[in-house]
């Protein structure tokens, strides 16, 4: 694998993790982590719209008007976020049914349409493609740390299978939406500052060869 | 042709509308019968369940189903009866306001012995975690074989925490959620308004 496809990838997973850096897709966070099951079902959703999408866009990138560029995105997010809602109506009709409208609306996540814009519009469809894949599995990974702690902390279960004790109080506040704002809050703290310490870590060897 | 004139943009925009629909059309057409079947097994189950009547795979339902069910009315008036041991069961849709929504539930009951057979809860919108449980087993539960009183059934907030359900079925008695008993109440409403409705079908035995 060339450099260029391991930052992509590097980006995507940590380094401009859409949610702790980029802060898109913020919204399904809160709707949807409060079940391990179905955070993943979406997850996966996501992901493969999110790639495949970006390397449609990128193939029809030189083809696109100008003025109808937008439209030409969510047309095409559109068709792939549909074609995920066909394969959970037939494959998966109880996820499908827990999901809702939430399957729907992951044509309105911003990770699609901010990767399409960033990144597609402007590569190769493999890079794109890529790039869509681990963006997506960049939010996988913050959103199933996130339903595994709500679902824990919220119901006492994991995938739905009993985890905790039996006399186990449930913390209701974890299946409510704001659990999922201190989560996130706290996740993307953490990030940070570990960003930020590890350039304070720099900085001292490089100032002394800087000095002499 | 250039690529911002206003031919070139309808023509790109309908040929690549048109690819997408058509593609999207195909899949529809490929997945629709089993999507069908889904939605049948979901609507089948659903009865079979509050009946309490057991199958053992998927398509054991659609047989049984058509076997022992036979269903009258349409629309909201629809109602499914059948006869267990000699006794006349009937079971139907009901629905009510919950606190966040429209609560909707399949209720069944022995006509002659006034006896509850069980519920499905087919759509609601409570809150996850509190009046969300009532789709849980244990809630459910509670109501089969439960006796039917003078009043009606009655379901107490607060009695519970442990999540177990009263297990009397002679008391007329069922345990509520704890921090949900608006959703409790309007359970209690919903299932009192369906058992009235239930005794109102012809051959429901007063």
């Amino acid at each position: 694998m060339s450099g260029k496809y391991s930052t992509i990838i590097r980006d995507g997973l940590w380094s401009n993790n859409p949610i702790l850096f980029q802060v898109l897709g913020i919204c399904s966070t809160l709707a949807v982590t409060n079940s391990l099951r179905n955070t993943f079902i979406m997850t996966m959703g996501v992901t493969f719209s999110t790639a495949f999408a970006s390397w449609n866009l990128s193939l029809m990138k030189d083809f696109i008007p100008r003025k109808v560029r937008m439209i030409m995105q969510v047309l095409v997010i559109s068709f792939y976020v549909i074609i995920v809602d066909i394969i959970l109506r037939a494959y998966l009709p109880e996820a499908s049914k827990q999901l809702g409208p939430y399957v729907g609306l992951i044509i309105t996540n911003c990770i699609l349409m901010g990767r399409a814009e960033a990144f597609a519009a402007a590569n190769k469809p493999v890079a794109s493609f890529i790039d869509g894949l681990a963006n997506g599995l960049g939010y996988t990974a913050i959103l199933v740390g996130i339903a595994v702690v709500r679902e824990l902390l919220g119901f006492g279960t994991l995938l739905g299978l009993r985890v905790a004790p039996a006399n186990f109080v449930p913390m209701t506040i974890m299946i409510m939406p704001p659990s999922a704002f201190f989560l996130v809050a706290l996740v993307a703290w953490w990030a940070k500052s570990l960003g930020i310490r590890k350039a304070a870590w720099k900085q001292p060897r490089q100032a002394p060869s800087a000095a002499r | 042709m250039k690529r911002d004139s206003t031919v070139y943009v309808v023509l790109f925009t309908f040929f690549v509308c048109a690819f997408f629909v058509a593609l999207l059309a195909v899949a529809n057409e490929l997945t629709k019968d089993r999507v069908e079947a889904n939605r049948r097994f979901a609507a089948q189950s659903a009865v079979l369940d509050a009946l309490g009547i057991g199958y053992a795979a998927r398509t054991d339902a659609e047989t049984i189903y058509a076997e022992r069910l036979s269903v009258s009315g349409e629309g909201s008036d629809r109602y499914y009866s059948t006869a267990i041991d000699g006794e006349r069961h009937l079971a139907a849709l009901v629905s009510g306001p919950g606190l966040w929504g429209t609560i909707e539930i399949m209720l069944a009951m022995d006509m002659d012995s006034s006896r509850l057979d069980g519920i499905q809860v087919l759509s609601q919108n409570e809150t996850p975690g509190l009046g969300g449980r009532i789709d849980e087993q244990w809630f459910k539960r509670q109501f089969r074989g439960e006796l039917i009183g003078p009043e009606g059934i009655s379901i107490t907030s607060g009695a519970e925490a442990a999540g177990t359900g009263d297990a009397d079925p002679e008391n007329s008695r069922l345990d509520g959620i704890t921090g949900a008993s608006r959703t409790s109440q309007a359970m209690e409403a919903i299932v009192n308004s369906g058992i009235a409705k239930l005794r109102k079908l012809p051959g429901g035995v007063q």
